[in-house]
């Protein structure tokens, strides 16, 4: 069954003579339990398109459905809700609010209007299982790059989503912590999940279930 | 040059919003420091631009009245005179005019030479018979103008040639009308006098440094003249301050703190937007920009922004006030400051204007110390992280609410100069709804002067038993009241009031100093005349009874009082009797509680009394009191603008730097209401700190300390009682709920992925 599906999705960004399709008809389906990477040079629009799968910007045209929901023509409100409940995402700069120590980071998305229930025991788990329950009082200024970003995987999963994105997420972290979050986002796929990550390094998307690359605004 | 002024302008056009916030900051900073500055400058130089205009006399003498040349060889042996000139003041004269009449109305028939009197419009007195120059309170309040006519008593109709402006008395209807006419129009009515009668004199002296000999000399040489009194132009500004003084001091404060509010708010509104390009600045830098030019590009566009926006504040604060402040001037018989407002109101347009340029090219200057790389890298803003050594903290309670609070309070000093600004403006705008409650109070309530007692009766002395014993009555005593003149002739009566017993059941103005009064030697006297007559507890009030006798009193203490502008004393009405036994009596009633009113009135009829309502003492006063009032309400209508102004920047700014944030939570899921309640909880760490502190400040501090300003005029309660309290906590949750609304629909109107770019 497919966790995310999207057909025909466009996107253009600037406007008149400097208006540029950075998405041209982007067909992809992901199944649950597996690890997309999609494979780009920078510019290429794979940002972008992880954008428009997890609601954060809306898509010019096509159509995306996300855990059997359709994103097209919803309300504002109606997205934050998916996104709340249906989808988790992982940023490369690791996106932690710097007045929260690391465990209140992970409690954030629990703690919104509409999250679901034990989001604090799911918290508690996932701090656990990810090895930082030691750190989990420090401030993200205190904690090391992998430490910030197992804190954002954990803030990612605490809401229990069907899809997780995670954006160039070993782009900030070096070799041996690069490849710890390569393991957990693959554990993240053992739990009937799908995972959708982007990146520009060969390598790390080698770590995948299946490799698209994006090139003028389509995959291949 | 040309280069760093289109670099400036291109700047402010790519931030057009952002401009135009900080504008209106400043806009309303500029006008609430405008308003106070006008009416404060307007009130503090208007007696001296009035007297000046006038061309006021150094002394004026009344006396009574004495033939004109027996006074003029005096006054002209006098050491120092530059100029004298002779009236005839007659009181009690009869007036009417366009439906308004007067049966009170002062004439002044006036001899050749000095006036001593400004005429605002028409022309002076000629000698035709039947011309008049009328004061400027009654023009305006009975519509006359020059041409108008006038009735006049003895005279039948007359014609107003003039309006005239005397700055030595307030206006009509705070006094009584006054009338102009010249000798000759007399004496073409009641005969030519080789040797008229006068009872004032005008004399200015050619050194006013030495007017102190000139009164003693004059003292000296009065033998003969009876009831002779100086009212020295420095004395009529005294009494007439005591009328603004109060407005006065509570206006200078607030310029104190609308230039603190101004300076706190301008300051951190520019130095969060330097904060927030400095990598771009430090790009520059980079590129090969010096110190020098980066400083002044911010400097220049800060300009940009500054300089219209303080124009606009200081008119339109100058538009604000001048209607209230010219009418109070109008009130107080004295000028607009017309043009020499133009200095002060340049002084208020270049400190708005130097304090955005200064906030803005100094952090800049200052960044120039630092590396270009540092300023790029963004290290001035990690340098403001806190919570080094705060390892291992536990987990705190609270959601999204909790998180917006946290947000605020990282921000420690931009949060504590938010707080200072809106907690003085809430305590100062507190104040003024106190102020003018109480002033309404004045204006009707006998019991804010301290009168407890609600009814008077024209009954002996001796039937205050009967009256007393009247259903609803709770206490009746005769009450003795007589003018008297001070010994030393100020120009100006004392009323002495006095019970048989404690005068405190029927009138309790409260004690400035010392005590109530023990004895029949003993007084308590007003604060305005303890202030006109350097008097102070222990010292010695001697005054001139309507019985030619001269009575001492040793002042047991001095009352808060507005009657007769404090010029008061409350003796004991043995002490009164014993100098003054003809003086006049009434019954004072004190009524219950819930009385009934009709009763009582029924029951002093019976007894043969028609009963009197207490009146203020103020109830004349009303467009004194109008005019205070607007004024009031214009500067805390204004102090409120600039609270919701500093509350939707603290709140804009909040947003502003934490855009990521607000992005993580989008991303996360939070919706617009999770946003506002971010927000909210960002707008109640400033506004509930501060609502609290503004109430304390104004309760402890400023209401008492204006209350003993005020105390002189009135016992005023300048503590803002509950129904202010929560007018204004209302106001200031609708004003949170306005800010977090607006900057919340900017926030959500960005894109979560523009957000997370930060």
């Amino acid at each position: 069954m497919s966790v995310l599906e999207a057909h025909g999705v466009t996107k253009s960004v600037g406007s008149g003579r400097a208006a540029r399709r950075v998405l041209d008809g982007v067909d992809i389906a992901v199944e649950a339990g597996e690890l997309v990477a999609v494979l780009g040079r920078s510019g290429s629009g794979k940002s972008t398109l992880l954008h428009l799968l997890g609601a954060l910007d809306r898509a010019d045209g096509g159509e995306i459905t996300v855990g059997g929901e359709r994103l097209t023509g919803r309300s504002e409100r109606s997205l934050a809700r998916i996104r709340l409940r249906r989808i988790g995402f992982v940023f490369q700069s690791f996106q932690l609010v710097a007045e929260c120590s690391g465990e209140e980071n992970v409690l954030l998305p629990t703690r919104l209007p509409g999250a679901p229930r034990g989001g604090a025991s799911r918290a508690r788990e996932l701090i656990a299982e990810l090895g930082i329950g030691p750190v989990a009082g420090h401030s993200p200024h205190e904690l090391s790059g992998g430490e910030q970003q197992r804190f954002a995987i954990a803030r990612a999963l605490v809401n229990d989503p069907v899809l997780v994105l995670a954006d160039e997420p070993t782009g900030n972290l070096d070799t041996t912590a690069a490849g710890d979050v390569l393991r957990l986002l693959r554990e993240m796929t053992g739990r009937g999940r799908a995972v959708v990550m982007v990146t520009h390094e060969p390598e790390i998307a080698a770590a995948a279930d299946r490799v698209l690359e994006m090139a003028d605004g389509r995959l291949g | 040059m040309r280069g760093i002024w289109q670099e400036a302008r291109r700047g402010v056009a790519q931030r057009r919003g952002r401009a135009l916030l900080t504008a209106t900051g400043i806009a309303l900073a500029a006008a609430m420091l405008a308003t106070a500055v006008v009416v404060a400058y307007s009130l503090h130089t208007g007696f001296e631009r009035s007297a000046a205009r006038a061309d006021l006399p150094d002394v004026i003498a009344r006396f009574d009245e004495q033939p004109l040349n027996r006074v003029r060889s005096r006054i002209k042996a006098l050491p120092g005179l530059a100029a004298a000139s002779f009236r005839l003041e007659v009181t009690n004269i009869s007036i009417s005019a366009g439906g308004h009449s007067s049966s009170h109305a002062s004439v002044e028939v006036i001899g050749p030479g000095r006036r001593g009197f400004a005429i605002l419009s028409g022309r002076p007195l000629g000698s035709n018979y039947g011309e008049v120059l009328v004061e400027q309170g009654v023009a305006r309040a009975w519509g006359l103008h020059p041409g108008s006519t006038l009735e006049l008593q003895a005279f039948g109709p007359v014609r107003v040639v003039g309006i005239s402006e005397s700055p030595d008395n307030v206006a009509f209807p705070l006094a009584v009308p006054r009338i102009y006419i010249s000798r000759q129009s007399t004496e073409a009515r009641f005969g030519h006098e080789a040797d008229p009668d006068v009872n004032t004199a005008e004399v200015w002296v050619r050194d006013p440094a030495r007017l102190d000999e000139v009164l003693v000399q004059a003292r000296a040489t009065s033998y003969g003249i009876r009831g002779l009194r100086f009212v020295t132009r420095a004395g009529v500004r005294i009494l007439l301050d005591e009328a603004a003084g109060i407005v006065i001091a509570l206006l200078v404060a607030l310029s104190a703190i609308a230039l603190l509010t101004a300076s706190v708010m301008l300051a951190s509104s520019a130095r969060a937007e330097v904060q927030r390009r400095l990598a771009g600045i430090g790009l520059r830098r980079a590129l090969g920009a010096t110190r020098g030019h980066v400083t002044l590009v911010q400097a220049l566009e800060a300009l940009l922004v500054g300089v219209p926006a303080s124009a606009l504040g200081v008119l339109a604060g100058t538009l604000l006030a001048r209607g209230p402040t010219d009418r109070l001037l109008g009130v107080l018989n004295e000028v607009p400051p017309g043009g020499a407002l133009l200095w002060p109101l340049a002084g208020c347009f270049a400190l708005t204007s130097a304090i955005p340029l200064l906030a803005a090219a100094v952090p800049v200057w200052r960044s120039g110390a630092r590396a270009p790389i540092a300023l790029i890298t963004g290290l001035e803003l990690r340098s403001s992280a806190r919570g080094e050594g705060r390892s291992h903290r536990l987990p705190r309670p609270g959601g999204t609410l909790a998180l917006g609070s946290r947000l605020v309070t990282a921000r420690r000093v931009r949060l504590l100069s938010t707080l200072i600004v809106l907690g003085t403006s809430v305590a100062f705008i507190l104040l003024m709804l106190a102020l003018a409650s109480e002033l309404g109070e004045l204006a009707d309530n006998p019991a804010a002067l301290g009168k407890r007692y609600q009814l008077t009766a024209a009954l002996p002395a001796a039937d205050a038993p009967s009256v007393a014993a009247l259903p609803g009555v709770y206490a009746a005593a005769p009450r003795y009241e007589v003018q008297a003149l001070d010994s030393y002739s100020l120009g100006e009566t004392i009323d002495l009031i006095a019970y048989p017993g404690d005068h405190t059941v029927f009138e309790a103005p409260s004690l400035s100093a010392g005590r109530r009064l023990r004895g029949p030697h003993e007084a308590e006297v007003g604060l305005g005349l303890a202030e006109v007559l350097g008097l102070g507890v222990g010292s010695t009030l001697a005054a001139q009874l309507p019985s030619g006798r001269e009575a001492r009193f040793r002042v047991a203490g001095i009352v808060n009082s507005l009657q007769h502008d404090g010029r008061v004393a409350y003796l004991s009405a043995a002490g009164l009797l014993a100098d003054e036994p003809a003086a006049g009596e009434q019954i004072a009633i004190r009524l219950r509680p819930n009385a009934d009113r009709a009763a009582v009135s029924a029951g002093l009829q019976a007894l043969g009394a028609t009963p009197a309502k207490t009146s203020a003492a103020v109830g004349t006063s009303q467009s004194l009191i109008d005019a205070l009032t607007s004024i009031l309400r214009v500067v805390a209508i204004v102090n409120g603008l600039v609270c919701l102004y500093a509350l939707i920047q603290a709140l804009v700014l909040t947003a502003r730097e934490r855009r990521a944030t607000i992005g993580v939570l989008r991303a996360c899921g939070a919706g617009a209401g999770a946003v506002r309640v971010l927000l909210a909880g960002a707008a109640a760490t400033v506004v509930l700190p501060a609502a609290l502190a503004g109430v304390l400040l104004e309760r402890v501090a400023l209401g008492p300390a204006l209350a003993h300003l005020a105390a002189g005029y009135a016992s005023l309660a300048l503590g803002a009682g509950p129904g202010e309290i929560a007018i204004v906590l209302g106001a200031f949750a609708l004003f949170a709920a306005i800010a977090v609304m607006w900057v919340a629909r900017l926030s959500t109107a960005e894109t979560i992925v523009g957000a997370l770019r930060g």
